[in-house]
This record gives structure tokens, sequence and C-alpha cells, in this order.
């Protein structure tokens, strides 16, 4: 028959991956069948980091029902077309990362080759003119996509820019008004049942215990959870993604924020820079192994588009992952930023409450449950993995001994597999569970410089005129579409006046 | 580009080898050189794969062909499913459609519904969540998509694999590809590199190329008997080795799906066309001998015979390449797996489309040839383990060839696969798997494999309103089955005369 279901669980964390894991579970199950309570360790800072979020972001709001106008009001967001990135294949180049697709498809080749095809012979027009969200980027343009798919201007996609702390709050208020129990203590130790190994309880700083079927762990590899039920271990990435620390300042902003975020990379690693309403939040990711953490907090201060508005903050990164994301009744999601280039972390918190509310699991816990959770977990983070080893080796830059380890350093299999084939004909391998598709692996290797040797074969096939047309045919489309939009700040002025709905 | 390829051969004439001179034809239409196909009358064509399932339908698209004129002209008939017949036990029937059962209700899977419903004494079948299925029992079915009236199904169709191959080879010809008559009696390689440079023809023509396309049929003229590519062989995991064929007089309504029955020593198939019934038993030679297999086959069929069997033998497995330096083996040339889910002709399709996403130059890079081996392999794999599946979850212990398949070991990703689905009723998926969650859950419960439980968010909701959902839900489904035209009336209408 089917046995005991899980009747209560215990979020552990304090950020928004705690947050937003118990406002997604509590959307989905209902009190009386799901108890959900979250140790909101009080002593935690509250976010100076600016948190951006990938498209899928809007699958949240379609679950919990955000109105977005709202959500961007009371975290002072903005929206975010994506990414730009400046110096990574060498000083002084930039370009962009956006969620929208490159050009179109002509007799079923994809459209790169053809653009590769006729760069060859002459052309000189940018592989960004080809995309919307780009072009509007570049403009500091934004308004959602329009609804008719047969019109260019349906084919982008957009996440956000949120206040970190502001966000956690939101999330907060939503999952207490859905029934979650906030516990405001620390935990002090984490008690283990000598027989299995499971979580038989938590010890709080009060001297009480919580008791939960199932315990999620959102604190990070310096969570309580992991660091004292450790024996799962930890397979480091360090020696391919080397910023292992960040410094984070809030600072005032200079004009209107932009629709994207930046990453500039720098002498040993990366500074961002994301936009809220009225504020920009800046941090440098760096390798503690080539600057020390108060050069790189001056590095980050000479960086600031404006006055800071606080003290530097520092955060240790954990590039890499636990050899068991779920383990016995102790599911690790999120806690860990991995790296925060590509703003991956919110979205894999999302798609691993989607993998845990997939099969719901009963309280003996499967081994097949877990067997699976962490199959698909593990090849969802290796592939975002590769996706961001590429951006520190696909260099060219010798200027600093940073730069040159990551020039110089071996990759994964995959990834070599993938940078090979694109090299010898320009296109890009696809493996199970890759997040990010052909478009924003071919705007990273285009942009930091890759060159294929040759395009698709078949972009030979339809006449140079009738490519030369239709190419010249799409960049007018993006631009027509991209002059009908309104400026980002305009646009979020003009749905601040709006009344919540 | 002085490296492109410029030539292409393509050997043998059968399904695969018009199938690839069309689609060639339609996509390198301009600026390329010449593609020609050799082929020999003295050779006959297998056509095994006369039932086909949905994506054949982007291959004619791609063409640009008329379904109507395809369907009068391969004397072609409509197909929603399979019928599998004694399989997991003699007597048991289950249908396996294309297409999804029913809709999700909130986040879960319709199946977790059932299957609760199911733990509770429900006694409604699962197949009535499918339109396919009910409309197929009905004899019902529409490919229209224009007449607001009738349902959207998802189909495919059989047909006249001869006939289809002569219609592609008009295709083909009307767009240049040249075919030549003549038999290969030698494969030219080069030294230095291994590559083919040439074929010689017994009438001495000696024929160059840049690429060469292995569609010879079992015995992979070039891929196997020039290159040495080597085979995998999966007669352990797929015992049959052989069949028997013989088309036969129609009788009685016009079926729209393809059925298969499993016998002693394997299973027959039974394909309607228009003018005629295809009919089939492939069968392990270990377990039985031919004039018996012969003799059960011709005690089963709906009408008179209409032709002496012929008999097939063949080794269930793969080449160890696909593509193999400047050599891509097509259909049987490729490896055997037996039609039981009608994949042959899709498996040609899925070649040509991963040599047009990766067509070479004339070197042949190795990436590009990992990259087209990778992606390919890993498919053909995910189809041979759903095939496999077929045979090992069953009760049959009445011969000796399902008493093997009951024990026998199985490849890992598919006993992962059976052991998810047997705890939990979850559907594992890769991303190289070509059936889909519907199809597994489809053949996993017609195969009587239950989930020990199923998924408890279902107990969230209010049994009474799960169950009258169910029954709505049921009660739609067989209207719109209702409203779709017989078989016969919709192949008269769109493909009369």
């Amino acid at each position: 028959m089917i046995p005991e279901r899980v009747q209560s669980i215990a979020i552990v964390g304090s950020g928004a991956a705690a947050w937003l894991a118990a406002a997604t579970l509590a959307r989905l199950l209902k009190p009386e069948f799901c108890a959900i309570r979250v140790v909101d360790t009080p002593r935690a800072a509250a976010g100076a980091f600016g948190e951006a979020a990938l498209p899928t972001f809007h699958r949240l709001n379609g679950l919990l029902g955000i109105n977005e106008a709202d959500l961007l009001r009371r975290t002072r967001g903005t929206y975010r077309l994506g990414a730009r990135f400046s110096d990574w294949g060498r000083q002084g180049d930039r370009y962009f990362h956006t969620f929208s697709p490159i050009g179109a498809r002509l007799e079923a080749v994809p459209f790169h080759h053809y653009w590769m095809k006729l760069r060859r012979l002459g052309d000189a027009t940018g592989i960004e003119e080809y995309s919307i969200a780009t072009a509007a980027a570049k403009m500091r343009k934004f308004a959602p996509p329009g609804p008719d798919r047969r019109s260019v201007s349906s084919l982008y996609s957009y996440g956000y820019h949120f206040d970190a702390g502001l966000l956690v709050r939101y999330l907060r208020e939503y999952a207490q008004a859905h029934g979650v129990t906030r516990i405001d203590r620390d935990v002090v130790q984490v008690h283990v049942r000598g027989e299995d190994g499971f979580i038989d309880a938590l010890q709080l700083d009060d001297g009480s215990r919580l008791r939960a079927d199932l315990y999620i762990d959102c604190g990070g590899a310096e969570g309580p959870l992991l660091r004292q039920t450790a024996a799962a271990g930890y397979e480091d990435w360090r020696r391919w993604l080397p910023c292992d620390r960040a410094v984070g300042i809030a600072c005032a902003s200079a004009g209107d924020p932009p629709p994207y975020s930046e990453c500039k990379a720098r002498e040993s690693g990366w500074v961002w820079s994301v936009p809220l309403q009225g504020r920009m939040d800046c941090g440098y990711a760096y390798s503690s192994r080539h600057v020390g953490d108060d050069e790189a907090a001056a590095t980050l201060r000479s960086e600031l588009p404006g006055a800071a508005l606080a003290e530097p903050r520092l955060l240790r990164l954990a590039p890499g992952r636990p050899s068991k994301f779920w383990d016995k009744n102790r599911i690790l999601l999120g806690g860990s930023i991995l790296e925060p280039l590509e703003s991956t972390g919110l979205h894999l918190v999302q798609t691993g409450i989607t993998r845990l509310l997939t099969q719901f699991p009963v309280c003996r816990f499967s081994p097949g449950d877990i067997e699976e959770y962490n199959r698909l977990t593990i090849m969802e983070h290796e592939r975002i993995r590769d996706f961001l080893i590429l951006h520190f080796k696909a260099t060219q830059r010798s200027d600093s001994p940073f730069w040159d380890d990551c020039r110089r350093m071996e990759i994964p299999d995959t990834l070599r597999t993938k940078l090979e084939l694109y090299r010898d004909s320009g296109r890009i391998a696809m493996f199970d569970e890759e997040h990010f598709g052909e478009d924003s692996w071919l705007a990273l290797l285009l942009g930091q410089n890759i060159e294929p040797e040759d395009y698709d074969p078949l972009a030979d096939v339809l006449d140079i005129g009738e490519v030369r047309a239709a190419l010249s045919h799409m960049r007018s489309l993006v631009r027509d579409a991209v002059g009908a939009l309104p400026g980002h700040s305009q646009f979020i002025e003009a749905h601040r006046a709006q009344p919540s709905a | 580009m002085p490296n492109r390829v410029r030539d292409i051969l393509i050997v043998g004439g059968g399904t695969a080898g018009w199938m690839a001179a069309a689609i060639l034809a339609r996509r390198l239409a301009r600026g390329f050189g010449t593609i020609k196909v050799v082929e020999s009358a003295d050779i006959g064509i297998i056509g095994v794969g006369e039932a086909t399932i949905p994506p054949i339908r982007l291959f004619n698209n791609a063409l640009g062909i008329d379904e109507d004129e395809f369907l009068r002209k391969t004397r072609g008939t409509i197909k929603l499913g399979i019928e599998f017949r004694n399989w997991s036990k003699p007597g048991r029937e289950y249908f396996h459609p294309f297409g999804a059962h029913g809709t999700r209700l909130e986040q879960v899977s319709l199946h977790q519904d059932w299957l609760k419903l199911r733990h509770m004494g429900d006694t409604s079948s699962f197949e009535e969540y499918s339109l396919n299925t009910v409309a197929a029992r009905l004899g019902r079915v529409s490919a229209a998509s224009d007449d607001s009236l009738s349902p959207v199904f998802a189909y495919a169709y059989h047909f006249d694999a001869a006939l289809y191959a002569g219609y592609l080879r008009g295709y083909a010809e009307a767009r240049g590809v040249e075919r030549l008559e003549g038999k290969v009696v030698d494969v030219e390689l080069r030294a230095e590199d291994g590559f083919i440079r040439a074929l010689r023809l017994q009438d001495g023509r000696r024929l160059e190329a840049d690429l060469f396309i292995d569609c010879s049929g079992f015995r992979g003229l070039l891929i196997e008997q020039a290159l040495k590519t080597g085979y995998e062989d999966w007669t352990h995991w797929l015992p049959c080795d052989r069949a028997v064929a013989v088309p036969c007089e129609s009788a009685g309504a016009l079926t729209p799906f393809t059925r298969s029955t499993a016998r002693a020593a394997g299973w027959q198939w039974r394909i309607p066309l228009q003018h005629r019934i295809g009919n089939g038993y492939v069968y392990c030679s270990r377990f039985i001998g031919d004039d018996e297999a012969a003799a059960t086959l011709l005690a089963n069929l709906d009408g008179k015979a209409q032709a002496e069997p012929r008999f097939l033998r063949f080794t269930t497995g793969r080449r160890k390449k696909f593509w193999n330096k400047n050599c891509i083996a097509l259909g049987l040339a490729s490896g055997f797996l037996e039609p039981l889910e009608s994949t042959s002709i899709h498996l040609i399709q899925k070649g040509l489309t991963h040599l047009l996403n990766l067509f070479p130059n004339r070197e042949c890079a190795p990436t590009v040839v990992d990259e087209f081996n990778r992606v390919a392999i890993a498919e053909y794999e995910r189809i041979r383990d759903f095939i496999i599946l077929h045979y090992k979850a069953t009760t049959r212990d009445d011969s000796p060839l399902w008493r093997y398949c009951g024990n026998m070991d199985i490849p890992e990703a598919l006993a992962y696969k059976i052991r998810q689905f047997a705890g939990s009723g979850r559907v594992v998926k890769y991303g190289s798997d070509l059936f889909a969650s519907p199809n597994w859950i489809a053949v996993f419960m017609g195969q009587e494999i239950w989930p020990e439980r199923y998924d408890t968010l279902v107990d969230q909701r209010d049994v009474a309103t799960l169950r009258a959902n169910l029954e709505r839900m049921r009660e739609t489904l067989h209207r719109a089955a209702e409203a779709a035209p017989l078989h016969e009336t919709y192949l008269a209408q769109h493909c009369g005369g």
C-alpha cells in the first residue's frame, strides 16, 4: 500500500533560496497536507547584493500569482534583457548575452552560418544587430515582448534585477500569508539518528528542538546542516571556476538604470553591477589565490559608478557541487553560490523545487526518488558549470597571472567536445539537461572572439543575393521593433504609477 | 570553398536510398555537384517498414509532398497507434497510441490521478483517456486539421514501402538525381586515409564521389564489407533473427492501427493498406523452424494470401559507427532493430536529419563525424531499450522464447527506467529518447508494470471531485472520437478514385 508521506518540512536558511522554496511549497501544498517551517537565522546580514533573475522567474510569477509591477515596486526592481560583458576576450571588448534568438533560420540552416559567411565576404554588420533584446538593451529600451508570435517583437524574454533583501521580504510575506511558520532562531546542533544517519531534529539556540520529516538546507556550504552532516562531501570546481570570494557594495546610481547587468572582467576576477531603482549594487568576484581581500575591495571601490552607500561586505563563493544534492532526508538547495556570473542562483532553486514536486517524497525516502533527483540535478549543474567555465577559458588576455591561468586551464571533456566541434564547423553540440541554448553559447563564443574555421556548407546552397536580402530584412525588422519600444526608465515609471492589481 | 563536397553517391535504391536522394535533392538544390543513386534491379527491396510514426509527416512536409496525393500513390492508410496482443500474457491486449492521455489536472501527471483511483478500486481503463485509442477502437480517424468538427489526432501512416520508394524516386529524378543501374563489384579505398575513393560496377564503370551513403541493406556493402566498421550484436537482448512476410487480401473494416500479436517464438505484424494487408512473423530461429513459422503466419491471416511467403534473416544490433570516414550508413546498412514500434523508416529519417545538420566537407572532420555518431547512436540505443521493454515485461512462460526474455539481463539505462516506474510511476527521460513519457506510460502499463505507489500529491485533492473530473474527461474524449469519420470514409473523401 501507499507508505506514509512527508507531512512536515523544515527549511533552514534566510536568503532568497529559502523563502523562494517556502513560498513555492506553500503555494502547492495545503497547510493541512504538509506543514512548512523556515528556520530563518536572524544574524544573517540583510542582503546588500543585488539579485538577478533569469527569464524562468516568470514561471514563478505564474505559479504564485505574482503581479510583476507590484513585485518590482516592492523590490526596487528593474527589467533585465540580459547582461553586458566587457573586457573578457580582450581588454576593450564588449558583447551582450541577452534572452532572444539571434536571427532566423533560412532553409533550415541556422542563422549564424549565413552571418559568418557574409562576414568572410566583407560584410561588417554585427551579430548583435540581429537580436532584438540586444539591440533594445544597447539603447536602454524595454517593454515586455508582444503577444503576436509572427512578429519579431515577440521573440525575446527577460528577467529581473531585485534588491536581494527586499526580494526576501516579498517572498517571506507571501509564504507566511500562505501558512508558512517562521522560526527566528539559529541552529546550534543537528541531531542525527544513529541507526540510519537521517536527521532526527535540529537543536535551536533557545534550547528547543525542531523535528520535520524532510529538511531543506538553503544555508549553503557554510550552512549548519551541510557542515554537520558533511559525510556527503563536496566536489570542488575551483580549478575551473577560480573565483572563490566576492566583495559587494551598494552605491548611488548614476543616471537611469540600464535594462541589463554588467560583468566586467578585471585583473583577478570580474566586477558586476546590478541596476536597481535609484541604486546600483556592485561586487567583485575574485580568486583569493591571485588577490587579497583589501586589494579586491579597493579595486571594487575604484569601479563604483556612484558614491558608496555602505561598507563593503565579504562573501565566500563555493564553486562546486555536493556529491549528493539529496541525501537521506536532507536536500541542499541553492544556498551555495556556484559563481554569480550568468545569475543562475534563483533558477536552480526553482528547478530543484519543481523536481522535488514531480514526485513528492514519502517518508521512507525511496532510494529511487533520491537517485533520480540527484541524477538530474547533477547534470543540470554540470551543464551550467561548462557554460560558466567557457567565460574564463575563452580569453586572449595575458595581462595578469589570473587570466594566464584561465587561458591555460584544462577543461571538462563535455566542454572540450563542444569547443572543438564549434572550432571546426561553427556548430554547437548540445547535451542533456542544458539550460543555456545554442544562441547563448554562440553569443559567448563570438563575443569572446572564438572563431570557427568554417561555416555550415549548406549555407552555400542559397543564392548569396537572397542571403544578403534576407539578412538585411532581419536587421530592419529588429531596428523597427526596437524603435517602437519605450525607454527602460520610462516603462518602469509608467508602471510604477499604476495601483497594484 | 575548395573543400566542399561536390559529388554524393548513394548505394542502394530501397526506401533508405530514395529517401536520402529526395531530401538531399531538395536541400542541396543549388550550388552543389551531383547526387547519384546506384541500384540493381537484381537486388530486391526489403521494405520492412510499412508502418511509421508521426514524425514521417515532417519529412514529407520538408519535401513539400501533398498528403492526399501521397496516400493515393502509396495506397496508404492512417495509423493512430499499435494494438499489442498477448505480450505480457496470453489474452491480454493493450493499445499504444500516438499522443498523450487526457490532460494534466493541476501539477500532477494524469496517470498518477488514475493510479490513485485504481488503488481505491476504480476499474476504468487508462486507455479511455486517449483520444487515439478510443477512436482507433471505433475505426474512426481524421488527418484533416482544417475541419473544425473533427478532433486533431497525432497520426502516422501505413503505406506500401516499395510504392513510397518509387514515389520518392520520381521526386528525386525530377530534381536532378541521376539513377544508375548496376551492381557494385569493388570498392576502392585511398591508401593514405582509408576513405572511399570510387566504386566499380559490374559493367566496368568506375564511380568517384566525395561522400558515399550506404543504403545497401543488411550486408553493408561500404560501411562493413569495405570499411570493416564492425557490428555490435544485440541478439542477447533481442533474440529474434528471422522474419517471414506475406501480403493478404483485406477483410472487414479498415483498422487505423498496426497490430502486433505475440506468438510462441516471436510476434506477428498486421499492417492494413488500402488494397491489402501486410503481414509478417518475426521469430527466433533457435526456437522455431522456417516452415513452422510460415505455417503459423499463413494460419493467421485475415484474408487469402497474395504471394508466396518471403524470408528475411537479420542480426539485431548496430554498426559500431554509423558514419565512418566518408561513408554514412542508413537504414538496414546501419543496423537492425525489429519493426515492433515501426521505427525503421524513422531511423532513416533521423540519420538524414543529422547528416543535414552536420553536413561535412570533403575531409569529414573527426569532430563532425564523432558528433553525428554520438547523437545518432544514443538515439538508436534508446529506441532499442523501448523495444526490449516489450519482451522483458512479460509473465509469459509458455514457450522457451518467453522464458528466456522474462529472465534475460537488460541494458542498465532500461533497467533504471523500469525500476523508477515500478517504484513511483515516474518516467525517466533521457535527452535522446524518441519515445516520450506518454509512450512509455502506455507500454509500461500495457505490459502490466504497475507502480507500487502513486504520487502522493494527488492526496491533496478531493476524491469525489477527482473522480468527476476524470469521468468528464472520458466523456469528452469519447464524444470527440465519435465526431471523426470512419477510416474508410476519410480515405474515400481525401484520396478516393
